[in-house]
């Protein structure tokens, strides 16, 4: 196993990289741009001897690359920091001055909330892309040029036409408000994650239908497949030991990169559905300027990506050894 | 009367083409009795792999089998239901193709897959004991640690080794009948010479008849009892190979006997124009490595020894031939030589200049006196651009020409080299490979270069194309005073056309000389193997039984020490598996390296 025990080892300390470099990024942005966090914090009515003595409080002056450190610091203690804006009990406290700052929430406590609902909605939402891209995909491939690679193609052409934002809204108004089958607005449990997840999967799945039903339709014309016939495997056992095995790694890929895009995808559904996790935290707090928050969030999201794409790359070498990484 | 193995009546194969109908194969009989082999001989075209594929009731689409029936043991397989052929194909019926390269899944190790097969066919054999048989054959087909082979995946086997596997998963399930398309056709001389040594050996323990089908006349000679010649879809001509050299009836298989390359025979040999002593291209010490990633290691890189200081002077108006087998540093070295990568050490000098001092203007001024034609006429053209365009963008690159005086170059270099004024509008789609060569030789001369670099550039045309391009090389040489540098593995090419020859072994020289001696009398037991594996009609005077031992070349990244062919030499001795011998002069514009040339060196000082 020294290929895997090399592989992660290189891989995560990249993946560190870019971590770091993100979140630096994020956060050297974030105090570029116009709109002082303390003037935030302390509300409209706050003087600016005072906004000046808190800025100073929480560091805001200092030069940016020491506040990073500090920051750096406290997170590999586990310490996100406190939310500016958010309360302890999940109401928002921004503007008033005589709060004091331990009743804030944690930006962790945030994300542990938020999190697990966003991750059951995403993985809600591949279950049904692969529910669609899998049957379309395949049958498209395997019959290239005649009526299901066809039948993909329109598939996805629809698909792909469809505004996620468009056609939330119609889902919510026509399947929830008018026919009330299945709820959404809102969460009180896993039946509200349906229709989100379902948004996302229609605006999924064209990538997946078209990668699948290409990538198979190539390795079906790979000369070994038609020699194993000669060889006298059966079309059955090609197909679910080799074309699937061949045809698996190019979408595979595509997954990897699609991360960023259902973690897009997640932020636009969230706030349309008002479904309380992770991308309705994200629009919260990017449009109050919730620093923390953002910053949390950033490191979170990106270390997703990340893990998640380390591990697409060493399934993908571990079905295809000639892929070196 | 017992059954015949195989039997073939009247077979007719067409192709469905726009609603109609291309006749493929027209009214094919054989027949084939156990323990025989018979070798079908047929050009590329003459619809042999539609008829190997045939002969295992292997018809599909766009291709159907109008009428004939093809017969194993009383059973007709193409009228049988298709899971009884699977079967059948499988067990009783071995098929071993042209491309081993893409013959394996390449996700999956090697062994499993034989297995694999085994196993879907053989329902009376479990995994152990397929596991055991296809260690056993592995071994009998001589590859090197078979239980280690068995795990690795396609990717790490050589081509050689890949086509030995097919070898092994044809006969792992016991076949009654073999057929053998073209198995020799991608591999290098000597592997090739190694695969039909083997078949020799397995034929006779193998209780098969075999249907040996090969482009090569003298291939098929070799191993067959009876043979047909197809030509067009049709059998010209059955006969026994002594019968078929001595007196040929069909003038098809007159003419393929006549286009054999005869090396040792009567043609003359190449004599240089004019010999002159100005030197061209010299090439000093030249060396390139790559740097791989070795990802068993942390961090960890492999070295792929390519071009391993390589020294060698090209003269004015001569032909010198670069000859050697797949990763002998041939292409590496021709993409040194035109510069398009640098090397890591030595010199290379275009008429005096080095190369590597040059600014990035003299370069292009040299790389006007100084053209490389590669092997691939397809990807080399720009595919929307008409022809004439193509040819032309040679001046416009270099520039300093107006349009009219441009036009005119044109069309004297595409009559020149036999293209027709018309042909400018043409796109490259819908050319023939010999017509999209002649593009890339007109883009080059329209340049009036000194020196032509031909990496394999004959390679991939039909033996008539290559003879015709070979004549106007020879015209262009004659009228401009061209030199040509041909780098190319075959050496009745080479032979034909070159006034001196070196011959490569894995990034080096290890034989340099004039054709008559390189051919006649070879220094180097590597350039000896190599002729003794020339496929041809005539009577060798070196046998490749003699000249090569069994073994693959061994890797460039992990080459051992001392010669690099000690391990395929019969003459190694305990020295040269310590110390390389280096490129000696032997008098007379001969060079080698070995150390049995040792005395003659001192007696020549």
């Amino acid at each position: 196993m020294g290929f895997a025990l090399t592989f992660f080892a290189r891989r995560l300390g990249q993946g560190v990289l870019i971590v770091l470099l993100v979140s630096f990024t994020i956060f050297a942005l974030l105090r570029v741009v116009p709109g002082d966090p303390a003037r935030i914090i302390l509300g409209p009515m706050a003087t600016d001897e005072v906004l000046e003595q808190t800025a100073r409080d929480m560091g805001l002056r200092d030069p940016i690359p020491l506040q990073y450190m500090r920051y750096l610091g406290q997170v590999a203690k586990g310490d996100f920091g406190t939310s500016f804006i958010k309360a302890k009990g999940g109401g928002s406290m921004g503007g008033g001055r005589d709060e004091a700052r331990g009743e804030r929430a944690r930006v962790l406590d945030l994300v542990a909330e938020t999190l697990p609902l966003t991750l059951q909605l995403a993985g809600l939402a591949l279950v049904f892309t692969a529910l669609i891209a899998l049957p379309l995909g395949i049958a498209g491939g395997l019959m290239a040029g005649r009526w299901p690679d066809k039948l993909a193609l329109y598939a996805s052409s629809i698909f792909v036409s469809l505004p996620n934002f468009w056609l939330a809204i119609v889902l919510a108004l026509v399947v929830t408000a008018k026919l009330g089958w299945i709820p959404s607005i809102g969460y009180q449990n896993i039946a509200y994650a349906i229709l989100p997840a379902f948004v996302i999967a229609i605006e999924m799945s064209p990538l997946f239908i078209r990668s699948l039903s290409v990538s198979i339709a190539d390795t079906m014309r790979h000369p070994f497949v038609e020699l194993a016939q000669v060889r006298g495997l059966s079309p059955r056992r090609i197909f679910s030991h080799h074309v699937l095995r061949n045809a698996a790694v190019p979408v595979l890929n595509l997954f990897g990169v699609q991360i960023g895009a259902l973690l897009g995808g997640v932020l636009v559904v969230e706030y349309i559905f008002d479904y309380p996790g992770f991308g309705l935290l994200t629009v919260q707090a990017v449009l109050q300027r919730d620093f923390p928050v953002i910053q949390g969030i950033a490191i979170i999201s990106t270390s997703i990506f990340v893990v998640i794409n380390i591990l697409v790359d060493f399934v993908s070498a571990q079905i295809d050894p000639r892929i070196e990484y | 009367m017992s059954e015949r193995l195989l039997t073939v009546e009247g077979l007719s194969v067409d192709l469905v083409r726009d609603g109609g109908l291309v006749p493929v194969l027209r009214d094919v009989s054989l027949a084939l009795e156990g323990r025989q082999v018979l070798g079908i001989v047929g050009e590329s075209g003459s619809g042999k792999t539609v008829l190997a594929k045939a002969l295992v009731g292997w018809v599909a689409e766009p291709l159907v089998a109008s009428r004939g029936v093809v017969r194993f043991r009383g059973q007709d397989l193409l009228a049988m239901p298709p899971e009884a052929r699977r079967i059948l194909r499988g067990s009783a019926v071995g098929y071993i193709g042209a491309d081993p390269g893409s013959s394996f899944d390449p996700t999956l190790p090697v062994g499993r897959q034989i297995v694999e097969k085994v196993q879907a066919v053989r329902a009376d054999i479990d995994a152990r004991a397929a596991k055991k048989r296809v260690l056993d054959l592995l071994d009998r087909v001589h590859i090197p640690s078979a239980a280690r082979r068995f795990d690795e995946f396609p990717h790490q086997y050589s081509g050689g080794m890949l086509q030995r596997a097919m070898i092994v998963d044809a006969l792992a399930s016991d076949p009654a009948f073999l057929v053998c398309d073209n198995i020799t056709q991608p591999l290098d001389v000597t592997v090739a010479a190694q695969i039909m040594r083997l078949l020799h050996e397995l034929r006779s323990d193998l209780d098969a008849g075999i249907v040996f089908i090969s482009t090569s006349l003298p291939v098929v000679c070799d191993i067959a009892d009876e043979l047909v010649v197809l030509s067009r879809g049709e059998i010209v001509e059955r006969s026994t190979p002594a019968r078929l050299l001595e007196a040929p009836a069909h003038p098809y298989s007159q003419d393929l006997i006549a286009r054999n390359p005869i090396i040792w025979g009567t043609p003359p040999l190449p004599v240089p124009a004019e010999a002159s002593p100005r030197v061209i291209l010299a090439v000093d010490d030249v060396t390139k490595t790559y740097v791989v990633p070795d990802r068993t290691r942390f961090f960890g890189t492999q070295a792929v020894k390519a071009v391993r200081g390589v020294s060698f002077a090209v003269h004015g108006g001569e032909n010198l031939g670069l000859v050697g087998e797949s990763g002998c540093g041939k292409s590496t070295l021709s993409r040194l030589l035109s510069w398009v990568e640098q090397p890591d050490q030595g010199r290379i000098r275009f008429k005096g200049q080095d190369i590597a001092g040059m600014s990035a203007q003299q370069l292009l001024a040299m790389r006007k006196g100084f053209q490389l034609l590669l092997q691939d006429p397809f990807n080399c053209l720009p595919p929307n651009l008409p022809i004439g365009r193509s040819v032309a963008m040679s001046l416009q690159i270099h520039g300093g020409l107006g349009r009219k005086a441009i036009a005119e170059q044109v069309r004297a270099v595409m009559a020149e080299v036999g293209l027709k004024e018309d042909d400018r509008e043409r796109l490259p789609i819908g050319m023939s490979a010999g017509q999209r060569q002649r593009v890339n030789i007109a883009r080059a001369l329209i340049l009036e270069p000194e020196l032509l670099i031909l990496d394999e550039t004959l390679s991939a045309l039909d033996p008539m194309e290559q003879a015709r391009l070979l004549d106007l090389f020879e015209r262009l040489q004659a009228r401009h005073g061209f030199t040509y540098l041909f780098i190319s593995h075959d050496l009745a090419m080479v032979r034909r056309v070159c006034t001196r020859i070196a011959v490569m072994y894995l990034g080096k020289v290890v034989e340099l000389a004039d054709t008559r001696s390189v051919f006649f009398e070879p220094t180097h037991p590597y350039t000896r193997a190599l002729l003794s594996a020339v496929p041809t009609l005539e009577e060798k005077p070196f046998k490749a039984a003699d000249c090569l031992l069994e073994g693959e070349p061994p890797s460039p990244i992990d080459l051992p020490q001392g010669c690099s062919f000690a391990a395929r030499c019969p003459h190694a001795m305990p020295r040269c598996r310590v110390e390389e011998p280096p490129l000696v002069d032997l008098g007379g514009g001969r060079f080698s390296a070995c150390w049995l040339n040792e005395p003659e060196v001192s007696r020549a000082a």
